[in-house]
């Protein structure tokens, strides 16, 4: 009896069918059962309209294991279907186009448990080792970068449904990683601090605007809005000592609770900065790190708290990446090393909230 | 909108007293958030000699949201996508590493920066990361021919 059969075969029992189809080469199966119902008696005069629907979505399947090229899954002793189950799906072998077959029978008592068919592939690659390799780059795994093959079954899939790749469908590094982005710029997650309180927002301090304030220039602004602060303004003072408009920083502060000058926690309020900082404010923006003549010296050192350590640990990750590392693929710089210190931007986020973050 | 002071006030920033190799201007003269940047290949970068627009857009909730920055210009580059949407990676306009404080003048600052030294390992593109890092000469050539090709208006 030959190994292989193509086309339906079907088992059913009474509240039970079962009904699998397997491609003419026997590279792609797959299989229903239902519990339930009559399914199996009823059903008969309809099965001949279901193959016109299931053999252009064979064909596409077919396609799609074509890629696979390691599908020559051996059958394991013990694992023969009943005799006549077999004579249903080989009546004729040699056809190139797959023939679908209705075939009732009671099945064996024990195969109404199976939930595949037996005689089919046993363990074909599913689309889940492509899931392990997409969380396996994620975390930085080169493997994935040698794999094109493995990601062609989702390119064609997209294309065969007219999937634009920028829904939800994407089947390279690149549009996972801009997904990704997309994801973060909407959320405004991610690595992002939390909003603050509303409490500790109102809680801050105020201040009238004092001499030592302005800056050398004997003028000061608000960094967030730009427009000039006199003398004797009242403005908001942050821990770190960086001051705002009440109005201006609670914008901020509604999203995420650092400082947007220096990003300290507003929180901390246990260790606070002895030096940096204090005869600093916002005016002096062109010594912000942005705008320092080397993008490299990102951030200047603060404090040790524990939330500017998670804060710091994502600048770092830029700086400390500049080094090359031998995990790196052609496609997976963006990835940076799979090192503590290392998980910034996409890496850093995935791996916040997936468990390897600290936060 | 407060933003749109802020806006204001950074673009007359901008125009008054432009940033080296930096030009600005609006897109379209009635909307704020939108800007054309000309940006001249830093002295020294194969991108010298090309002048490459700058699409930069700001959100509505700016400064509290990043501006994104795109190039207009197709251009060779580890950390500009080489598509027809030209993103630019720039860590400082993830959103969140964007701070407020940060001014226009700084991004494109920042940008013209990259165009000086790239990089490559945080690049978008990394093939060209790649070549840039182990094969700098053709790099050169290749973001040079480019350059020439796109960025030479004659």
């Amino acid at each position: 009896m030959p190994p292989r059969t193509s086309g339906w075969t079907e088992a059913g029992a009474p509240g039970y069918s079962h009904r699998s189809y397997r491609s003419p080469d026997g590279r792609f199966t797959f299989s229903t059962t239902t519990i339930g119902g009559s399914y199996s008696s009823r059903h008969e005069g309809q099965l001949d309209q279901l193959p016109a629907v299931m053999q252009s979505i064979g064909a596409l399947f077919q396609g799609l294991s074509g890629t696979y090229d390691h599908h020559q899954t051996q059958r394991g002793p013990g694992m023969e279907m009943p005799p006549h189950s077999h004579a249903a799906g080989m009546r004729e072998p040699d056809v190139m186009h797959d023939r679908f077959q209705a075939h009732h029978e009671r099945a064996r008592r024990h195969e109404e448990y199976f939930f595949r068919d037996p005689d089919g592939p046993q363990h074909m690659e599913s689309p889940g080792p492509n899931l392990v390799d997409f969380l396996e780059a994620l975390r930085g795994n080169p493997r994935i970068a040698t794999r094109e093959g493995a990601a062609n079954p989702f390119a064609m899939l997209s294309a065969l449904m007219n999937v634009d790749r920028n829904g939800d469908a994407v089947y390279s590094q690149e549009e996972l990683d801009r997904v990704i982005s997309q994801l973060i710029d909407h959320t405004q997650q991610g690595t992002a601090p939390p909003p603050a309180t509303d409490t500790a927002i109102r809680s801050l301090p105020t201040k009238k605007m004092t001499r030592e304030m302005m800056g050398s220039d004997g003028t000061a602004e608000c960094s967030i809005c730009m427009d000039p602060v006199e003398l004797n303004t009242e403005v908001t003072v942050l821990p770190c000592t960086h001051w705002f408009h009440f109005d201006c920083i609670k914008a901020w502060l509604n999203q995420h609770n650092t400082c947007p000058h220096c990003r300290r926690s507003i929180d901390a309020t246990g260790v606070t900065s002895p030096g940096e900082g204090t005869s600093e404010n916002p005016v002096i923006i062109p010594d912000s790190p942005e705008s320092s003549s080397s993008p490299r010296l990102r951030r200047r050192s603060s404090p040790i708290t524990s939330r500017s350590i998670r804060s710091a640990r994502s600048s770092m990750s830029r700086s400390s990446r500049t080094s090359p590392s031998p995990e790196m693929g052609e496609s997976g710089t963006r990835r940076g090393s799979s090192g503590e210190s290392s998980r910034g931007g996409i890496t850093g986020w995935v791996w916040s909230r997936f468990g390897g973050g600290s936060s | 909108m407060g933003s749109q002071k802020r806006i204001a006030k950074e673009l007359s920033e901008l125009v008054e007293s432009p940033p080296e190799g930096i030009i600005v201007e609006l897109a379209d003269e009635a909307n704020l958030y939108k800007w054309k940047v000309f940006m001249e290949g830093p002295e020294g970068s194969p991108y010298q000699g090309g002048k490459f627009i700058v699409n930069l857009t700001l959100p509505t909730e700016y400064p509290f949201k990043p501006p994104t920055v795109s190039f207009g210009t197709k251009i060779y580059h580890p950390n500009v996508t080489n598509d027809e949407k030209g993103s630019m990676c720039l860590g400082m306009l993830r959103a969140d590493e964007w701070k407020p404080s940060s001014k226009i003048a700084a991004v494109l600052q920042f940008a013209r920066q990259l165009l000086q030294e790239p990089m490559p390992d945080d690049a978008i593109e990394g093939r060209i990361a790649e070549q840039y890092k182990n094969d700098r000469k053709r790099y050169d050539e290749i973001a040079k021919e480019w350059t020439r090709k796109w960025a030479v208006s004659e």
